[in-house]
C-alpha cells in the first residue's frame, strides 16, 4: 500500500496498513532544503522541492501546496507584507475592504493569470508530475471566515458580524466563489486533496458559526467535493465548541488543533476521520522523543480507528527530526484501533 | 444607581450607545468616574473575562464589550484628568517586531482597560528601540509583548536586550504571551511572566503591578 492508497483508504473507511501520516509542514519543509522562506512562497519549484524532500525523509503520505494565507488576496490587489524568511502577512491598517462598499466592485482573481494563485497552481502540477501516484497531491485554500478576515481585517470582520451581517454574508458568498475557482483549478493540474484552512473560525463562537458560517463551509465542500477532490479541514485554535458542526460539513478529514481534546472530538464527531494533534511548540518542537510517544499515542488511543497522525497545527521551524521521526514511527508501528501507550 | 447597573449591563452585552448614555446619566446624577469605573466597568469587564474564559463568550462578544467601555471613557476621561485624578496603573502593550498579528494583543489591552489599567497600546510591528523610547516617555509599570509566530518569537528576547542596554529594565516588569510563547521561554529571555490567555494576562499584570 503507497501513501496515496493509504490516505484514500483511510478516508473510505477500508483496511489500511498503518496509520497515515500527515503533518502539515511549511517553514519546516523549506529548512530542509535550505530555502528562506520568503523564496518558498514565491517560486513553486522551491516549495515543490522542499516538499517532496521532506515528505521523503519523513515518510509523509501527502505533499502539499500549502504555503501562506495570502496569495488569493495578493491577486485581488491586497497589500500585503513580505519578509525574507517567514509568511506573507496583512497589515489591518491596510486591509483591502477597510472600506466595505469596495466589495462590490471587486473582480473574482484568475487563478491562473500569472499571479500567486496560478504560482500554487504550478506546484500542484509539479508536483503531481513528480510524485505521479506515490502520495496524494493535497492543494491549498483559505476558508471562509480566514479569507473574510484577509481582506476586511480581523478584528474589523469580528465586529461585522454583529454590526452588519448583510455584509460579511456578502463578503462571504465572494470568498467561497474566489476559493472554488481556485480549488477547481489546483484539481485540474493535480491535486487529489484539497486542504481548507480557516484559523479565524474558532474565534467567532458556536452561535456565529452555526449562522453564518456553516453554511459558507457546506457551499465550499460540497463545491470541492463535486469537483472529485478528498477533503481536509484545518482550523487553528479551540473548535471545542464547535465540534459537533465541524463534523456535519462534511469534510473527508478533520484536523484538530491541540486545545481539543481528541476524546470529545471523537464523542461529538463519531464517525469522522480525525488527524492530529500533538502540540506543536511545547511537545513537538521543544519536548523529548519521549514527550512525543506519549501525546501521540494518546492521540491515538483518544480518535480510535478512524485516526491519522499529525501536529496540532504547521510543525514549527526547528523541530527535532527525531521529534518528527517519532511521530512516523508511530504511525509506522501502528494498525488503526491497535494503539496503545507507550511506557 | 441605576447607571451603575445600566453601565454593567450595557458593557456585558456590548451595546456601546447604552453604555454612553449610562455614563452621561450617571455623570448628571452627580457619580463620580471613579465610582462608574469601580462599581460599573471593572465588575462587567471581570465577568466578560469570565465568560471568554469560559467559551461562553467569543471574541465578537469581547471586542464589542471592549468598544462599549471604551465609548464610556470618552466621557470619563476627561473628568479624571480634570480632577488631578490618576487613571490606573500604566501599561504598554505591543505585539513584537515582524509581526502583524495583533487580535490576541488586543483582546488583553481591551480587557487591561476594563480592569482600570491606563493602556497604551504601540500597535504591531513594534520595533525593540519604539518598546524602548514608549517606556523612556510613558513610564509604565508593566511592559506586555505579544507574538503568534515562533519565528518572531525572538523579537521578545530583542526587545528585553534592548530594555536592559537603555537602563530600563528594572523599571519595569515584562510579561510576554502568544500561541507559541511557553512559560519555559519566558524564563529563559529573562521575561517576569507568562500566561496562556487572555484574563491570566489580567491576573498577572494586577499581580507584578501591586508588586513593582
Amino acid at each position: 500500500m503507497n501513501s496515496r492508497e493509504r490516505v484514500l483508504a483511510m478516508i473510505d473507511r477500508r483496511a489500511v496498513d498503518r496509520i497515515p501520516f500527515m503533518p502539515i509542514t511549511m517553514m519546516f519543509a523549506a529548512d530542509q532544503i535550505g530555502v528562506k522562506y520568503g523564496q518558498y512562497v514565491s517560486d513553486y519549484r522551491m516549495l515543490v522541492e522542499a516538499q517532496l524532500r521532506t515528505a521523503e525523509r519523513f515518510d509523509i503520505d501527502q505533499v502539499s501546496c500549502i504555503s501562506d494565507p495570502t496569495r488569493e488576496a495578493c491577486d485581488l490587489g491586497a497589500k500585503v507584507r513580505f519578509f525574507d524568511d517567514q509568511p506573507p502577512a496583512f497589515d489591518e491598517s491596510e486591509a483591502m475592504l477597510a472600506d466595505k462598499t469596495i466589495l462590490a466592485s471587486l473582480k473574482l482573481p484568475d487563478p491562473l493569470g500569472g499571479g500567486r494563485m496560478h504560482d500554487r497552481v504550478k506546484a500542484a502540477a509539479l508536483l503531481k508530475e513528480r510524485i505521479g501516484g506515490d502520495k496524494i497531491v493535497e492543494g491549498w485554500i483559505e476558508g471562509p471566515c480566514g479569507q473574510a478576515a484577509n481582506l476586511r481585517g480581523i478584528n474589523r470582520l469580528m465586529l461585522d458580524f454583529i454590526d452588519d451581517p448583510a455584509f460579511v454574508q456578502d463578503l462571504l458568498d465572494f470568498v467561497v466563489e474566489m476559493e472554488l475557482r481556485f480549488a477547481r483549478a489546483q484539481a485540474e493540474a493535480g491535486a487529489g486533496l484539497m486542504g481548507v484552512g480557516d484559523p479565524a473560525s474558532s474565534l467567532a463562537g458556536p452561535v456565529i458559526f452555526r449562522q453564518m458560517l456553516m453554511p459558507a463551509h457546506k457551499k465550499l465542500v460540497d463545491g470541492l467535493r463535486a469537483m472529485g477532490l478528498r477533503t481536509r479541514s484545518h482550523m487553528c485554535g479551540s473548535t471545542k465548541r464547535i465540534l459537533k458542526e465541524r463534523g456535519d460539513l462534511g469534510y473527508d478529514i478533520i484536523d484538530l488543533d491541540s486545545m481539543v481534546p481528541l476524546t470529545a472530538a471523537r464523542m461529538n464527531m463519531p464517525g469522522e476521520v480525525l488527524l492530529g494533534n500533538v502540540a506543536t511548540v511545547e511537545v513537538l518542537r521543544n519536548g523529548s522523543v519521549g514527550d512525543v510517544i506519549d501525546t501521540v499515542s494518546k492521540c491515538g488511543m483518544d480518535a480510535g480507528d478512524l485516526y491519522i497522525v499529525g501536529a496540532g497545527c504547521e510543525v514549527p521551524r526547528d523541530t527535532p527530526e527525531e521529534n518528527m521521526l517519532a511521530l512516523l514511527e508511530f504511525a509506522r508501528s501502528h494498525k488503526p484501533g491497535a494503539v496503545t501507550v507507550v511506557a | 444607581m441605576s447607571s451603575i447597573k445600566d453601565l454593567y449591563d450595557a458593557i456585558l452585552v456590548g451595546d456601546a450607545k447604552k453604555a454612553h448614555s449610562a455614563t452621561k446619566a450617571g455623570i448628571d446624577a452627580g457619580l463620580s468616574p471613579m465610582d462608574l469605573i469601580q462599581q460599573s466597568m471593572v465588575p462587567a469587564m471581570d465577568e466578560v473575562g469570565r465568560l471568554f474564559e469560559a467559551e461562553d463568550y467569543f471574541v465578537p462578544e469581547l471586542l464589542l464589550a471592549g468598544r462599549a467601555m471604551k465609548s464610556a471613557m470618552e466621557l470619563l476621561r476627561p473628568l479624571l484628568i480634570a480632577s488631578g485624578q490618576k487613571l490606573g496603573t500604566r501599561v504598554i502593550i505591543g505585539t513584537v517586531k515582524g509581526d502583524l498579528h495583533d487580535i490576541g494583543k488586543n483582546i488583553v489591552a481591551s480587557m487591561l482597560e476594563g480592569s482600570g489599567f491606563e493602556v497604551i497600546d504601540l500597535g504591531a510591528d513594534v520595533a525593540p528601540e519604539e518598546f524602548v523610547t514608549a517606556v523612556q516617555e510613558c513610564e509604565p509599570r508593566v511592559v506586555c509583548m505579544s507574538a503568534l509566530l515562533t519565528v518572531t518569537m525572538p523579537a521578545m528576547r530583542t526587545t528585553i536586550e534592548a530594555l536592559e542596554s537603555a537602563g530600563l529594565r528594572d523599571r519595569v516588569k515584562i510579561l510576554v504571551g502568544g500561541a507559541p510563547v511557553t512559560s519555559q521561554y519566558a524564563a529563559e529571555i529573562g521575561a517576569d511572566g507568562y500566561s496562556e490567555n487572555a484574563s491570566g494576562a489580567v491576573t498577572l499584570v494586577k499581580e507584578v503591578s501591586s508588586a513593582a
